[in-house]
């Protein structure tokens, strides 16, 4: 039982959740200059 | 009432001032249509996804859904994976880029417009605002209950005139300040929603002494999940419920599903790409979004969770039963018993904030629906400010009279069930829409129709928990549903999605290369 939850689904949730929060900034970072002249005209 | 009136009154009055000062820099910025429905384009990506966020979560997010995870259990962390994952990561990534530039290029102002312009079709642009206008008031209903309903108690104010306030204050930016003051408020409400979810985080594994000897008091609790919620398939909090059983149908299908798919296409959503002047505005914004939401929704269902060992070690109950078996009482209940005075008071800025951020972005898509996608469609008085101004308040009146009709315990299912029509209505039209180089008018009016009314005939006819207090069914046909278990807890979404997936699939295909290009050129 690890962090007192003995069901995987429910710590595969946290795990996922954690590391999609990461990956949002991960991208964000990779991409911080990208796109910058395409405005669309 | 433990908080000091007199404090409580204070910060209350200066974070109103401070949103209506916020609100008027807003005001002063807007100088046309373009500025009032869209942001100008030039929103900065911070504010997006800020805006985009404490749009994103409202009362229900915090309220409705906390109290569900308390009454649940922690499986309502799969909701904060989609949030994230389907939410921010593929909302911005796949869908964020797409309409903000042909929505530039378009010069589309609001959701239906947007779909009429991709598929040069008035027609679909009425039948998206018609949905818009009929469905959004009742989410916007709930999040009035569920502020109203924290400060009633809190504030000591009637719950009426808490309403009624509530749902004015909010309206007054939103009137004259337009989507720009909408947004410099929202990022000033969600900074102060951060804020107020990691303190709660924090005082919440103090109260409980951490989170795995929280989490390890919960699980021994599994022997007091009440009879009824164990017959539903529940095992305990810090378990999914059995596979199958009504309870997993509902967890998964309603409030995973239902909400997790479905902010994929709400109207307020998508607009805000738009306000967007570039790709990396929409880039920078994601690294913004998806920790913000972990720390809304993450923490409010694990609070909600985790709540059921402060009630059970300091009444000797569970959550649901201290609060008298109304879910959307458990998150205010344990703040005004558990936490200290400051916190209180940092909690009801909090859920002010997050009401009011979403309630804003509410009454501005509805009222610029109605009056840019319906009354005015394709005339110029359509983009009138003073026309929009008319059609928030309208929309706003009507909102608040349907939050008195409302029943109780309605915070989370309403949410559910708005984002699920939203789902089902618009996401497989919008899309196929920003990606097909020839979209297809009829396939899009077909999946759009055939959404919105294998949604509506599931959930009066089907789906117990809507069928049952709509009577329709009764009405009609003698019974509470046409079909019994299990298909009384699978959600509308889960069987209209697919269908008008299916429907704007084939026809698009169908249709082909014969189709003209409506987005080249």
């Amino acid at each position: 039982m690890l962090f007192g939850i003995p069901d995987p689904q429910i710590l595969i949730g946290y795990g996922l959740a954690i590391v999609l929060a990461l990956a949002c900034i991960v991208y964000g970072l990779l991409n911080w200059n990208k796109g910058g002249s395409n405005d669309g005209s | 009432m433990a908080v000091n009136p007199v404090t409580m009154t204070a910060l209350v009055l200066i974070y109103l001032a401070a949103t209506l000062i916020i609100g008027y820099l807003g005001y002063k910025k807007t100088k046309n249509a373009e500025d009032y429905l869209v942001a100008g384009r030039d929103s900065h990506p911070v504010i997006i996804a800020l805006s985009y966020g404490a749009t994103f979560i409202s009362t229900s997010a915090i309220i409705g859904f906390g109290g569900a995870a308390a009454s649940m259990g922690m499986g309502l962390i799969w909701l904060t994976v989609l949030n994230i994952g389907l939410g921010i990561l593929l909302a911005f990534v796949l869908f964020g880029k797409k309409t903000r530039e042909i929505g530039q290029r378009l010069s589309a102002v609001t959701f239906p417009d947007l779909m009429c312009k991709i598929y040069k079709s008035p027609l679909l642009q009425y039948i998206a605002g018609f949905i818009i206008v009929i469905s959004m008031p009742l989410y916007t209903a709930a999040i009035l209950i569920g502020g109203a309903r924290f400060i009633e108690p809190t504030l000591g104010i009637p719950y009426s005139t808490s309403l009624i306030m509530f749902a004015i204050i909010t309206a007054i930016y939103v009137v004259f300040g337009g989507l720009i003051a909408v947004m410099y408020t929202d990022a000033f409400q969600g900074t102060i929603m951060l804020i107020g979810m990691v303190v709660l985080l924090a005082m919440t594994l103090v109260v409980v002494g951490g989170f795995t000897a929280g989490t390890a008091a919960l699980t021994n609790m599994s022997n007091l999940v009440p009879k009824a919620l164990a017959d539903q398939g529940m095992i305990g909090w810090t378990s999914m419920p059995v596979l199958g059983s009504p309870m997993w149908f509902t967890l998964v299908t309603t409030i995973v599903m239902g909400v997790g798919i479905g902010v994929l296409a709400q109207p307020q959503l998508v607009v805000r790409f738009m306000t967007a002047k570039n790709d990396r505005a929409l880039n920078r914004a994601v690294l913004v979004g998806g920790p913000f939401i972990l720390m809304m929704t993450g923490v409010a269902f694990t609070v909600g969770a985790l709540s059921n060992v402060y009630f059970y070690n300091t009444t000797g109950k569970i959550a649901l039963d201290a609060a008298g078996g109304n879910v959307d009482s458990i998150i205010p209940l344990f703040i005004n018993g558990s936490m200290p005075d400051l916190f209180v008071v940092i909690f009801m800025l909090t859920l002010l904030a997050a009401a009011m951020s979403t309630l804003s972005a509410l009454y501005h898509a509805m009222g610029t629906a109605l009056v840019c996608d319906l009354w005015g469609r394709g005339k110029a008085c359509a983009l009138s400010m003073r026309a929009n101004q008319c059609g928030i308040v309208l929309m706003m009146v009507v909102s608040t009279i349907l939050a008195f009709l409302l029943p109780i315990s309605i915070i989370a299912r309403a949410t559910a069930m708005f984002m699920g029509l939203c789902a089902c209505a618009f996401l497989p039209a919008f899309a196929i829409g920003v990606y097909a180089k020839a979209p297809s008018t009829k396939a899009a009016l077909c999946s759009m129709v055939t959404g919105a009314v294998i949604w509506f005939v599931w959930t009066a006819f089907f789906h117990a928990a809507e069928a049952k207090p709509l009577g329709l069914c009764q009405a009609i046909f003698g019974k509470v549903t046409l079909l019994g278990s299990p298909w009384t807890a699978i959600n509308p979404l889960v069987i209209a999605l697919p269908l008008s997936l299916v429907v704007m699939v084939l026809i698009q295909w169908q249709s082909g290369k014969q189709q003209p290009a409506a987005i080249a050129a």
